[in-house]
């Protein structure tokens, strides 16, 4: 009983986002049917879509990829106590800073190397300001990261039509050159070493907040900033830490989803195999509980989601945008502290009812 | 200087029952077995001061929220004037003519005084009475001599004022009772009765008042009648006139602690603290320009007493790194360390025993281990090269705990928000004083435990004084000082007042100097 | 530059001022009483979606804007609910709504037949009132109204009174027999009312269509206003000309060839962004905030 009690506690978190994801889709369900479609099958589709096959496994996988990075991005922050909605624009930063090592010629493998490095410093130093800013004018990280969300945005833009611009094609930009460009795993899919790459990324962000004095201090100013000020942490040390190591994990999330997505390896303008990456990622840290592996998980749901979307989408028809409903209502329930408690609760005044 | 407040009006035992409890409980939500009050009987009567006296924890704050209508109850009766009444909300209360003030100051700082009377309100929502209240304001302070003015922001207004704008935010109503929690925390002695004169002004308009202390002097000063509370439960109420001091003290707290510890002599001569001329940053208007200076020796305890609020918090916050010296210098062990980082006093050997426990000195959300480690964890060998070691951190954890007897059921399951707060003390002693560090800074170490765990610290305090530890003790609890210190000095507005050896000190001394009195007039 | 390219920037900055201080004076009363929604820029889109479907099946831009202030009011209470009685991250729940918000919309564009874009019929959109110099949107008056209206309020009533006492330290307000979340739940629905209102206006005033990027960051920027304001909604009239200014600015410049070639547009579409991060970065400081701000009240 009493080694039981605290591996049922620890399960608690996994319980609660089977609930949310449970109650996503039901509202999801409720929507569908309001304007006449099938759900169940809808979700069959979904699912089949995303987890039915082999190949649609590597596609889910492959979608995981850039979302563990930037659900990363958004947990480190979190363990932190700090709000880090940036990703969004680090991680364009980072896509177009590794196209943009492609205009130098170098050798293999220094080219993926410096392309991976060119993306992790760029979304450091887009994050950047972010943590200045809040440490020496007290802005908000939320307002902050959202105004350089929108000019990276722009920005992107601007690099894409006059800078890194195809010279053959205008409404892309150059391709990362074939020998800097991260391998396929499964040839004839999308899954690629991209995903290899972020797992390393989650075990040493595992080891970093749990093995290491640093981890400790950032954990420590997460929960209680004045005692970790008493304890002789500097506090001012671990926002440039949260936002340095969060942009950096954005910017690598961006390389990886333009030097191993087949086929262009480029950035469309528009940024549409980028946009919304960010943001996604609130929504897998949220169900993976902040936790590195916890977002393994949810990002493989959600890439999975992704992927199946667009099967449903031909199939019985229902739009792809059901897909960010369903994450919204997931991250609004998840907003509540012990879910689970609530939910017994009101199971238990419905049985009193009954 | 109290005793023409001891001097209580006749009995009033024919006077009219205000309000009455009876037979009142209150347990946690759907937990029975577990009852915070227990079948409590209590009145208070027209034109008397009935004090509700007990420890802390003892229950005598729930009386009172219940009484007001702040707290709900879980089981008896309540009557204002012989009629049953339901309370659901303070402003229940308020209608039944009962009025609290709460221990802590309720009130809006960037508010007026006047504004945070409107608070209280029970108006239109579109109106504004604003001159009014403040005009009606007036008139009451100048009718019971409270002096204060009601256009001023009470984050402008010293500690003692805005006590004063609590007494006036419930006289706004005009209630027959008063309930009033532990008023006189933050007030001089000279202001404690000031405050006792305007509640015989009270009485002696019929008013009823259930007065909560915990300190004895102030009980028979202001008391008609006596309640004892312990552990939930009355132990009786009786005319302040058929009791004693000691009978009084042995019903509250049972086992009793000694009045002075005794300890080998020791010749001070090195220096541990050396403080000159400080004033802290916060406290540049209120201190004298001369600032604070004192030096607290190798092997010696130094009590600093005081009224709360008379710059403490700023002087530890100086001496410790947590906030910036605006003037002077803080040297430990011989180091200029003004204006240095927590860090550096830190590994300079400076320990902190906080004042408040659960905000401070722990992280609620992480575990008994990593608390215990929580300023060691950056040095060898709970971790080499940033990299900790969990096995050498388990080991100290257990270490800790057994050796401070905290009671705690998993060092790496266990959060430490489910502690006790006693349990929560004994590990932020152990993990203070384990390396038996040159400088122990101890604000209120022994606030809210029991008498046995009372003893235990003052003990360990002396052990490590023998050891050569430097022991700064700054505590409200003249008791405490007194008992433990070897020299005792006074703080009042950012400056010591006075210092005089432990064993000569006595408490009037110490109460003229707390209120701000010069060192000549006490020689 | 001539006299009406002058007219017609400050029509654009007057238009531009309406959607931001709408919901920037919504969230001076929330933040008043201690909640932060960062969740404003999904009830503005939801709003602009509600107010065009509300428009065009009562055939009444009236009933459209109705129909946004009463969608911004439901966020409002859901946000209310889950900040208050249970809780609930308001950040986190903040985050939720705009995800929602952005699904949401796409889906019921898609399902309206035209993805990414609805226009809304011009028989159905707000009339604007002709002045000769150019025609201005009832909309600004509106706002203008509401700013004092609500500055009256939250400075001069009993009400406002309690609002703030209730955002500055709730425990006070407790004892003094206020109910402190009914109180934030109110300002709540009351901020959501106005950011849907905001919202409404996007699509059946001033755009006269609806897209999943009709709001473009405003409701961040209205975020930006209420701390430029310091929470006064006076200011946050002022706020939001400012940076309706930059944005009929950058609007005039776009149509400029001869400045067009010196600064590419993607920098002019910038600068709105920018200008609000100096601006906050600026204001910060002298502003102060309720203490008991993005914290749930728990009676100990």
């Amino acid at each position: 009983m009493s080694t039981l009690k605290p591996w049922i506690k620890r399960l608690n978190p996994l319980v609660e986002s089977l609930m949310a994801g449970l109650i996503g889709l039901v509202i999801g369900a409720l929507i569908m049917l309001a304007f006449g479609y099938n759900p169940i099958a809808a979700y069959i589709s979904l699912f089949s879509g995303s987890f039915g096959s082999v190949y649609s496994w590597a596609e889910s996988l492959a979608n995981a990829t850039p979302l563990i990075l930037t659900a990363m991005t958004f947990a480190i922050a979190m363990r932190g106590g700090l709000f880090n909605i940036g990703a969004e624009g680090q991680l364009y930063i980072g896509a177009l800073a590794a196209v943009a090592v492609s205009l130098i010629d170098l050798p293999f493998p220094l080219n993926a190397v410096a392309a991976l490095g060119a993306a992790i410093v760029a979304g450091m130093l887009w994050s950047l300001p972010v943590a200045l800013l809040k440490l020496t004018r007290g802005v908000h990280e939320v307002i902050s990261t959202i105004m350089l969300n929108w000019i990276a945005h722009f920005f992107a833009f601007y690099l894409i039509a006059n800078v890194l611009t195809d010279p053959k094609r205008g409404e892309k930009t150059i391709s990362i050159i074939e020998s800097a460009r991260l391998a396929r795993i499964l040839p004839g899919t999308s899954l690629n070493y991209g995903l290899v790459i972020a797992l390393i990324a989650v075990a040493a962000i595992l080891f970093l907040l749990w093995r290491t004095s640093a981890g400790f201090e950032m954990r420590a100013s997460g929960y209680n900033q004045e005692a970790t000020h008493y304890a002789g942490i500097s506090l001012r040390k671990q926002v440039l830490r949260v936002f340095l190591i969060g942009g950096a994990i954005a910017g690598l999330a961006g390389a990886v989803q333009v030097m191993g997505r087949p086929p262009t390896y480029a950035v469309m303008s528009g940024l549409p195999q980028l946009m919304n990456l960010g943001f996604d990622g609130i929504g897998v840290a949220m169900i993976g509980r902040n936790h590195p592996v916890g977002i393994v998980f949810a990002a493989i749901f959600f890439g999975g989601l992704m992927v199946g979307g667009r099967i449903m989408q031909f199939s019985p028809g229902v739009p792809l945008e059901l897909v960010r409903v369903v994450e919204g209502v997931i991250i609004i329930t998840l907003a509540i502290p012990e879910l689970r408690r609530l939910f017994t609760f009101f199971l238990a005044k419905f049985k009193r009812g009954a | 200087m109290t005793d023409q407040m001891g001097i209580s009006p006749p009995p009033t035992a024919r006077s009219e029952i205000l309000l009455e409890a009876r037979g009142i409980s209150k347990g946690f939500p759907g937990v029975w077995e577990h009852l915070i009050l227990e079948h409590i009987d209590f009145d208070v009567r027209a034109g008397e001061v009935h004090t509700l006296l007990g420890e802390n924890g003892a229950g005598k704050t729930v009386i009172a929220n219940i009484l007001s209508g702040y707290y709900g109850k879980t089981d008896g009766e309540i009557l204002v004037k012989g009629q049953p009444v339901t309370l659901e909300s303070p402003r229940d209360g308020l209608a039944h003519g009962i009025a609290m003030v709460h221990q802590e100051l309720m009130l809006v700082p960037a508010f007026t005084v006047a504004e945070n009377v409107m608070v209280g309100l029970n108006a239109p929502g579109l109106s504004f009475r604003k001159q009014a209240v403040e005009q009606q304001l007036d008139d009451l302070v100048a009718h019971y001599g409270l002096q204060v003015d009601p256009r001023v922001r009470v984050e402008d207004l010293s500690a003692g004022e805005q006590q004063r704008v609590e007494i006036l935010k419930v006289l706004f109503h005009q209630p027959e009772v008063l309930l009033l929690d532990e008023p006189t925390s933050l007030l001089t002695p000279q202001e404690a009765d000031q405050l006792f004169k305007v509640l015989r002004a009270m009485t002696d308009e019929g008013k009823g008042i259930v007065f909560i202390s915990h300190k004895m002097h102030e009980v028979f000063a202001v008391s008609d009648r006596v309640t004892v509370l312990k552990l939930g439960k009355a132990r009786g109420t009786m005319p302040i006139s058929q009791t004693n001091e000691d009978d009084l003290t042995r019903k509250t707290f049972g086992e009793t602690v000694p009045d002075y510890m005794e300890r080998p002599a020791v010749e001070f001569t090195e220096n541990a603290i050396e403080v000159d001329r400080l004033i802290p940053k916060g406290l540049e208007k209120k201190a004298p320009a001369s600032g604070l200076s004192f030096a607290l020796h190798k092997g010696e305890i130094l009590g600093l007493a005081g009224v709360a609020g008379n710059g403490q918090s700023e002087l530890i916050a100086s001496i410790t790194g947590l906030s910036g010296v605006s003037s002077g210098t803080v040297t430990i062990l011989g180091e200029e360390m003004t204006n240095r980082t927590p860090r550096a006093f830190i590994e300079k050997g400076v320990a902190h025993i906080p004042e408040r426990r659960r905000e401070m000195g722990i992280i609620e959300q992480m575990f008994v281990a990593e608390n215990v480690a929580l300023k060691d964890y950056r040095k060898t060998p709970f971790s080499r090269h940033t990299i900790l070691n969990r096995e050498e951190i388990t080991r100290h954890a257990e270490e800790i705990v057994s050796r401070f007897n905290a009671l705690v059921p998993d060092l790496w399951e266990t959060e430490c928000r489910i502690l006790s707060g006693g349990n929560i003390q004994r590990l932020i002693l152990g993990r203070e004083t384990w390396r038996e560090p040159p400088v122990i800074i101890a604000s209120h170490p022994t606030e809210g435990l029991d008498a046995k765990a009372i003893r235990h610290t003052w003990e360990l305090f002396l052990a490590l004084r023998a050891k050569g530890s430097a022991i700064l003790l700054i505590s409200e609890d003249l008791d405490e000082v007194m008992s433990l210190s070897d020299r005792i000095g006074v703080i009042f507005e950012g400056g010591i007042v006075g210092v005089v050896e432990g064993e000569n000190a006595n408490r009037e001394q110490l109460g003229h100097w707390m209120a701000g009195g010069k060192i000549s007039a006490a020689a | 530059m001539e006299l009406a390219h002058i007219w017609g920037i400050l029509f654009i900055s007057l238009h531009a001022m309406v959607p931001i201080t709408l919901a920037a004076i919504g969230e001076t009363i929330e933040e008043s009483a201690g909640l932060f929604n960062i969740g404003l820029e999904g009830i503005l889109l939801l709003g602009a979606l509600a107010g065009a479907i509300g428009a065009e099946a009562s055939g009444s831009a009236t009933m459209g804007l109705m129909a946004g202030i009463a969608t911004g009011g439901l966020i409002g209470l859901l946000f209310g609910v889950l900040s208050t009685t249970l809780r609930g991250s308001q950040l986190i729940t903040g985050v939720g709504i705009n995800m929602f918000a952005l699904g949401f919309v796409a889906l019921m564009l898609t399902l309206l037949g035209a993805p990414g874009f609805h226009s809304v019929p011009r028989a159905v959109q707000v009339p604007l009132i002709p002045l000769g110099i150019g025609n201005l949107s009832p909309m600004v008056l509106v706002t203008v109204f509401l700013a004092v209206v609500v500055w009256w309020v939250l400075r001069r009533t009993q009400l406002g009174l309690w609002i703030r006492a209730v955002g500055e330290n709730p425990a006070a307000a407790d004892v003094a027999g206020l109910r402190v979340n009914t109180l934030r739940l109110g300002t709540a629905i009351a901020a959501g009312m106005l950011a849907g209102l905001a919202g409404a206006y996007l699509s059946v005033d001033w755009f006269g269509a609806v897209t999943k990027e009709i709001t473009a960051g405003r409701g961040f920027i209205a975020l930006a206003t209420v701390v430029f304001s310091g929470l006064n909604p006076l200011l946050a009239l002022l706020g939001g000309f400012i940076f309706g200014l930059f944005e009929g600015l950058a609007t005039w410049i776009s149509t400029y060839p001869a400045i067009k070639k010196i600064i590419p547009w993607q920098f002019v579409a910038m600068a709105p962004y920018i200008i609000t991060l100096l601006v906050v970065a600026g204001a910060i400081g002298r502003v102060r905030f309720p203490k008991g701000l993005g914290v749930p009240y728990l009676r100990e």
